[in-house]
């Protein structure tokens, strides 16, 4: 039987800075056990609890993809005690892992469908790894449309890449900041109605969701007028989370608990739970 | 073997036998309260209260229990002290079905999409080999509420040796094969009567109808969950300052937090008992939180009591101990909050 309460040791092999205000950090980590490697089979969305002694966990989605192998990336905005003290990481420092935990997005049922991939702020994380898995077997897909928006350019996270996918005639990529800003040549407004405007196809599309809850909130309601049955669109929650193993009693919406239950849903789903976005 | 007798002048005796098998839990005094502490002679065990200020499940779930050790050279998860079995005696009805309840969460394994299997290691290693002495009720008090569930003040559930109160005597009946083989290893007890048996049957018929009227609590869960939306949560809450006193002396209450405890580059990981009562409970390191009122925190309690996990597990988790009513500073009774709830009218507006 194994103890899902102690964490493994990683070890941080990259740290990119995602933002002139340093507040965003993208951290690579290599396992130091192989054995740990060996056993670690993860999805797109699903979830790790980031451990520093001393400090406590957090939780974060994992943004590297299943298909990129020997490391896991994680993207961590620097807001409490926890995210703090990662940033004091340096390169060759090791931190605690426990994971993979929670569902993944349906990768399986997306096969030969559109997919509609709607992000904000630095919840980009869980959609790269999405993204990056959908195009390491981009044949298995059709349509692949992305709409990204940040408050202000310096807000998107792993721009480099986000460069590369411009660049690819077979992702349609939309980007939008909430307020126009000399130089930028991308679209302004908030999410919402950039959908409205960009106007997805709903037919034979599944629309992935993931970004702050106002932006879940107000997103959710343009799909469904696009013509998006309940059914073909999901979202990934967030709740402050201890366990991450459906014991401790705190991520609870409803009766799910968004580390076992989720952190992705179907709106489906999410339309008989109470108090979730 | 069947039930058996023991002479309460040989209680002592019975209680030696049973620590030289097991580490012996049983309700004392501690800090002037009363709880189960572990105990080595009968001089220390009280055998009148029947509700003890405290509930047991910290025999199991300790308020706070280390996870593991930290320092330079890695992780070491600690090791029990005594090799010994816990044996618990004089658990009331209440207590015991809440251990079924606890261990349907620490024990057993949630199904995770990828067969994960996430059983508590800690849980398990002490109550797996548990042994449970349960005595019955024979005169509940006014603050038990053990009839509206599946319980009853002579029920068994959760026990390994049941245990009627008879007077001069204790009857002790197995009810598990783990009850059985503690009893088979001992010798303090003489083998019961036909009359023992009728006096055990009375007891426990006079018990139960000691008890008041149960509320009928067949479509609790739904009942709430068609409830959640309405007003009557502000009302019912109003006076409920969230200290935690509720959840704190629960014996279902299970919700933890986990923290570290150090200084410099070794310490330990340590979980201690939480309580939904609590504003940060749910506070996230942003500062947005989900409940941030008092009548959600007191909604999510009750809604977890009876809606969510009779969802998830198949049964209240509340045996009607009524530990809640006796310690609320405020005299909120969660049998009041349910008849309310239950008797309000739905008003016309929802945004379900």
């Amino acid at each position: 039987m194994g103890n899902y309460c102690v964490p493994q040791e990683m070890r941080v092999e990259r740290i990119g800075i995602e933002d002139p205000a340093r507040t965003l950090r993208t951290y690579d980590l290599s396992f130091v056990n192989d054995a740990d490697r060996e056993a670690f089979k993860y999805l797109p969305g699903q979830f790790c609890e980031l451990s520093i002694p001393g400090k406590g966990e957090s939780p974060f989605g994992i943004a590297s993809s299943p298909t990129e192998e020997g490391f896991l990336r994680f993207t961590v905005n620097r807001t409490g005690s926890v995210t703090n003290e990662i940033h004091y990481l340096r390169n060759g420092d090791l931190i605690g892992l426990r994971g993979p935990l929670g569902n993944w997005y349906p990768v399986e049922d997306m096969k030969g469908m559109n997919i509609l991939i709607i992000g904000g702020g630095f919840a980009f994380t869980t959609l790269r790894s999405l993204l990056v898995y959908l195009m390491n077997s981009r044949d298995d897909y059709k349509n692949i449309t992305v709409i990204y928006g940040a408050r202000n350019p310096d807000l998107f996270i792993y721009k480099d890449e986000i460069a590369m996918w411009k660049q690819r005639d077979d992702i349609q990529m939309h980007l939008t900041i909430d307020k126009p800003v000399d130089g930028w040549d991308e679209k302004t407004g908030f999410v919402p109605a950039v959908v409205e405007e960009v106007a997805p196809v709903p037919d034979n599309t599944m629309a992935i969701v993931c970004g702050p809850p106002v932006m879940i909130k107000y997103t959710l309601p343009v799909l469904t007028k696009l013509g998006f049955s309940d059914e073909m669109i999901y979202t990934s929650l967030e709740r402050r989370m201890k366990c991450g193993i459906g014991k401790c009693g705190r991520c609870n919406i409803g009766s799910k608990y968004i580390c076992i239950d989720g952190p992705v849903f179907s709106m489906a789903e999410l339309k008989n739970i109470p108090e979730t976005v | 073997m069947n039930m058996v007798s023991l002479d309460k002048k040989k209680f002592g005796s019975f209680i030696l036998e049973l620590s030289a098998e097991y580490t012996v839990y049983a309700p004392g005094k501690a800090g002037g309260k009363t709880e189960f502490i572990p105990v080595e002679s009968e001089d220390e065990i009280d055998l009148k209260t029947l509700v003890t200020d405290l509930s047991p499940k910290g025999i199991f779930f300790p308020h706070s229990e280390v996870l593991y050790e930290y320092d330079k050279e890695g992780i070491r998860v600690p090791q029990k002290e005594t090799g010994k079995p816990i044996a618990v005696w004089g658990m009331r009805g209440c207590d015991s079905r809440s251990l079924l309840m606890l261990n349907k969460v620490f024990g057993s394994a949630i199904q995770m999409p990828d067969n994960k299997n996430f059983q508590d290691p800690y849980w398990k290693e002490k109550y797996d080999s548990s042994v449970i002495f349960g005595t019955g009720c024979n005169e509940p008090l006014s603050t038990c509420f053990c009839n509206w569930f599946e319980g009853g003040p002579h029920s068994s559930q959760g026990m390994d040796v049941f245990v009627a109160d008879a007077g001069d005597r204790f009857l002790m009946e197995p009810v598990t094969d783990k009850g059985r083989a503690a009893l088979d290893k001992m010798s303090s007890f003489t083998d019961s009567t036909e009359d023992d048996k009728t006096t055990a049957a009375q007891l426990a018929s006079e018990a139960q109808g000691g008890m008041a009227e149960p509320m009928d609590v067949n479509g609790l869960g739904e009942m709430l969950n068609n409830k959640y939306d309405e007003p009557v949560w502000e009302e019912v809450s109003a006076k409920c300052i969230n200290c935690g006193a509720c959840t704190f002396s629960c014996p279902t209450c299970h919700c933890y937090d986990i923290q570290d405890e150090g200084k410099g580059s070794s310490g330990k990981r340590i979980r201690i008992w939480d309580s939904c009562m609590f504003p940060i409970f749910t506070m996230e390191a942003s500062g947005h939180n989900p409940r941030a009122l008092s009548s959600q925190r007191v909604r999510q309690r009750v809604m977890h009591k009876y809606s969510y996990f009779p969802e998830k597990y198949g049964e209240f988790l509340c045996t009607g101990c009524g530990r809640c009513v006796t310690v609320c500073p405020v005299n909120l009774d969660i049998r009041e909050v349910l008849k309310r709830i239950n008797e309000y009218k739905k008003q016309g507006i929802t945004n379900g």
